[in-house]
């Protein structure tokens, strides 16, 4: 059984392992990173001397924790938006900001599905739903959400399918509505549909019907030194093979 | 304070998902304190220990399991959907179960509570004056335990109201079908402007909450005054 | 007509019980745990002997070997419990009317007639929580009466009372007694009230029966010492009242054998009473004493002497067809001289004598 529900989980849950060693660096990062991140630490933490510890959750959630002040290092949004808000507000250093990821967004379906579906504009999106609903993170804050609804009207077929939509609380728990089968399509990271064998994907969104999908990162204003090491290392080789290994 | 439409939409599917939620689940709660309270069996003790899961475990548990069991794809929504044509899946009535579930032990420890301080020589005397067992449980039984039922009530209905985690992960955040008065404020809170509304809808939910202390107390003063057996207050 | 014999194992006590009730008041009379209330919870249904049977009106409530119980709800017994019992969240109203819910009312001109009978009208529409003691028991009898009872189950009704309550609500079981065509088993360990109600008195101990019989053998069995300690052995007349000496509050009671003066007799001329002797309150004279306050000297002969006990006799005297008792010392007897055939003066002081009104 998948527990997709750590991206949840993780909200309002700021977990620090133990006591907080003074060398233990803490990262906040956008749902859909999960594996691929959790990875990455793992294999740091054999190397170097530090503990790492991620919190996954939906980039706004985890935005408006950094703002009431929750002792995060590092951050890594889905969007530019909500990392923009935080510099805005003059919470992160804008001079370790740098893009580290990109991401495809994508139309699923349940495994067991023998639905085909073109992507294009005008597509029949709607009928194909029936009354069914279309699983997608909240589509006016998490950036899943917003990249999709941004397609979607890109496309023209947003009005059609606005009030059939399930909004979840995050990518992976939209995920984990068409994995369970209750929903018939959803709309996830390409990275997000790679990792739950009981989806497939039945469409890729163009990536001229929404705004790039960039992930930025950047260390927070009370970030720590150590932080900054990690930082450096999720952009080197090893760290960028592990990404592209889960799809990024 | 007046109320925009979409606050009010927020509102009035909060009132009805936790008025619904309370009205199903009080029979099951009144049938389960009852046995709890009464009866004797092996396994007794596990029975106690299931009804109050919901109590300890994460409400995002709960929510999952709610989705294992009552997503048409599940063993018992398939059920539902089939023999009943009720889908609860992303739709209130799924809040309502959710909440209702989540609200359940609440209820059950207030009603077990009152069974058990009734006094059995009351029950004893009715049967000799011909009362079934039935006959005592509807005329006796019953409205000694009403305080206790009014308690379990309130706390469920006041649970229902605040429900969140396995609200949001078994129905999801639909507005005017499953945006809950805690999944509005959840929503506003995500939202860059979003504070203010966030605001005051937690101002409302307060005034929802004290409301329902309020007539609470005056119901629960009025019955237990009734079933000590002294004359109303003119 | 109940017939009851019964037996049942509760713990280290063993109830064996048999008799039979017929119409009237008959009394299950003991100390504190002899086992009455028991009796009294088999016959409504709420305990279940081990063996035995029990029939009421020719119909088997019980019988353990064909395997009949009849559930409570369907026995058709008024109890009367200790403690009232009455239903807190009802009224007075509702509580008397409650067996009529369950089919088991009666016509409307029966509730005003209990009503008047027990005094409840202004109580109708009180909870029990503001009632006192008497009240509360009043309201349970009347409940009981109202649920087309066969027979009526009082168990120690008076148990919860003050004394001048006691009084009170005895007054009404006796009025019960009288007007009410149901017959009923009373329990009780104060031998005032079974001496004032009863007609039948079955006198139990440790879980079984003593005796069973009329009233007035029962009680006045010496061998027996029913409900006491030493002081309380005496002898049970039926007499009616024939004279009234208003100025002094007095009153002359005729029996079969003599006549009384009594004190505090509240009973009208030609009423008939029950008057309870205690054998400790008569005296023994071998002459008629002279210039004396005893009011009542009484010529009889002696009957029989009990055997003696810590320095105490009890003499059974005749007078007439009625028989009296009298404890004295053993040394009393020597120095009179007593022996059976001897004829002697019983004396009795107006003001000892315990009194009843009501037919027997």
């Amino acid at each position: 059984m998948r527990w997709h529900f750590s991206g949840i989980l993780a909200f309002g849950i700021l977990v620090f392992a133990g006591a907080a060693a003074a060398d233990s660096v803490t990262v906040f990062a956008a749902a859909s990173l999960r594996d691929a991140l959790d990875e990455n630490a793992k294999a740091y933490q054999a190397k170097a001397n530090n503990r790492i510890v991620v919190s996954y959750g939906a980039s706004p959630a985890l935005a408006k924790q950094i703002e009431s002040g929750a002792p995060a290092d590092l951050f890594i949004s889905a969007d530019l938006d909500w990392m923009d808000y935080l510099e805005q507000r003059r919470l992160m250093k804008p001079e370790s900001r740098k893009n580290l990821l990109r991401n495809r967004l994508v139309l699923i379906a349940p495994a067991d599905s023998r639905v085909s579906v073109n992507i294009a504009p005008g597509f029949p999106l709607a009928r194909l739903l029936g009354d069914g609903r279309l699983a997608m993170a909240n589509p006016d804050a998490v950036p899943a959400g917003k990249y999709g609804k941004a397609s979607l009207e890109a496309l023209g077929v947003w009005k059609d399918v606005e009030k059939k939509v399930a909004s979840a609380e995050n990518v992976r728990a939209a995920l984990v509505f068409v994995s369970r089968g209750e929903a018939p399509f959803g709309i996830v990271y390409r990275t997000d549909a790679a990792a739950d064998s009981r989806v497939r994907v039945v469409g890729l969104f163009p990536e001229n019907t929404h705004p790039p999908i960039v992930y930025p990162i950047a260390l927070t204003a009370t970030g720590k030194p150590a932080a900054e090491a990690f930082l450096m290392w999720l952009s080197q080789a090893e760290a960028r093979a592990i990404f592209e290994k889960h799809g990024f | 304070m007046s109320l925009t439409t979409e606050e009010l939409e927020v509102l009035l599917l909060s009132l009805r998902v936790a008025f619904w939620s309370v009205l199903v689940s009080l029979p099951c709660a009144v049938a389960v304190a009852y046995v709890l309270a009464r009866a004797s069996f092996p396994g007794k003790t596990l029975f106690d220990a299931a009804v109050h899961l919901p109590l300890v475990l994460p409400p995002v548990v709960v929510g999952f399991f709610l989705l294992l069991l009552f997503g048409r794809r599940g063993p018992l929504g398939s059920i539902l959907e089939q023999w009943f044509g009720i889908v609860v899946a992303f739709r209130w009535t799924g809040a309502a179960l959710a909440a209702g579930i989540m609200g359940f032990p609440l209820m059950v420890r207030a009603i077990r509570l009152s069974f058990e301080t009734i006094d059995r020589k009351l029950e004893a005397a009715a049967s000799t004056l011909g009362a079934g067992w039935a006959g005592v449980f509807v005329t006796v039984t019953l409205p000694l335990a009403l305080p206790g039922i009014i308690t379990g009530v309130l706390l469920s209905f006041a649970r229902s109201l605040g429900e969140f985690g396995a609200t949001i992960t078994f129905v999801s955040n639909i507005p005017g079908e499953t945006r809950t008065l805690p999944l509005a404020i959840y929503t506003y809170t995500q939202t860059p402007a979003g504070d203010a509304a966030a605001m005051r809808l937690s101002v409302l939910a307060v005034l929802l909450s004290l409301a329902a202390l309020y007539v609470s107390e005056v119901m629960v003063r009025r019955a237990a005054r009734r079933v000590h057996g002294e004359d109303a207050v003119a | 007509m109940l017939s009851l014999d019964i037996e049942r194992a509760l713990g280290d006590f063993r109830l064996a019980v048999a008799f039979e009730a017929g119409d009237g008041v008959t009394a299950l009379f003991g100390r504190s745990g002899a086992g009455k209330t028991s009796v009294v919870n088999a016959i409504a249904g709420i305990l279940r002997p081990d063996r035995g049977r029990i029939d009421l009106n020719g119909e088997t409530m019980f019988d353990a070997a064909r395997g009949i119980d009849v559930p409570t709800p369907k026995r058709r017994v008024g109890y009367v419990f200790q403690e009232g019992r009455l239903f807190p969240h009802l009224s007075v109203r509702q509580n008397l009317n409650y067996a009529g819910l369950f089919s088991r009312g009666m016509p409307a001109r029966e509730f005003d007639r209990v009503v008047e009978l027990l005094g409840l009208r202004d109580l109708l529409d009180r909870r029990p929580g503001n009632l006192s003691g008497g009240e509360k028991q009043r309201v349970a009898i009347g409940r009981a009466l109202l649920s087309s009872p066969r027979l009526l189950l009082l168990d120690e009704p008076l148990a919860s009372l003050d004394a001048h309550r006691k009084n009170e609500v005895l007054q009404y079981v006796e009025l019960i007694r009288d007007e009410v065509k149901v017959p009923i088993v009373y329990v009780s360990h104060a031998v005032e009230e079974v001496v004032r109600i009863a007609d039948t008195v079955v006198l139990m101990s440790a879980g079984g029966v003593l005796a069973v019989g009329p009233a007035e053998d029962v009680m006045g069995r010496s061998d027996l010492r029913p409900g006491e300690g030493t002081f309380e052995g005496g002898a049970v007349i039926d007499a009616k009242v024939v004279e009234q000496d208003i100025e002094h509050d007095l009153a002359v009671l005729a029996f079969d054998g003599g006549t009384l003066t009594a004190t505090n007799v509240d009973a009208l001329i030609g009423e008939p009473v029950r008057v309870r002797i205690r054998a400790r309150d008569v005296s023994i004279a071998l002459e008629r004493p002279q210039r004396i306050s005893i009011q009542n000297v009484l010529e009889g002969k002696v009957a029989a002497l009990g055997a003696e006990r810590s320095g105490i006799v009890d003499v059974t005297i005749a007078v007439g067809p009625t028989v009296l008792r009298s404890r004295i010392t053993a040394r009393a007897a020597k120095q009179l001289d007593l022996v059976p055939g001897l004829e002697v003066y019983a004396l009795v002081k107006a003001v000892s004598l315990d009194r009843r009104v009501g037919a027997g």
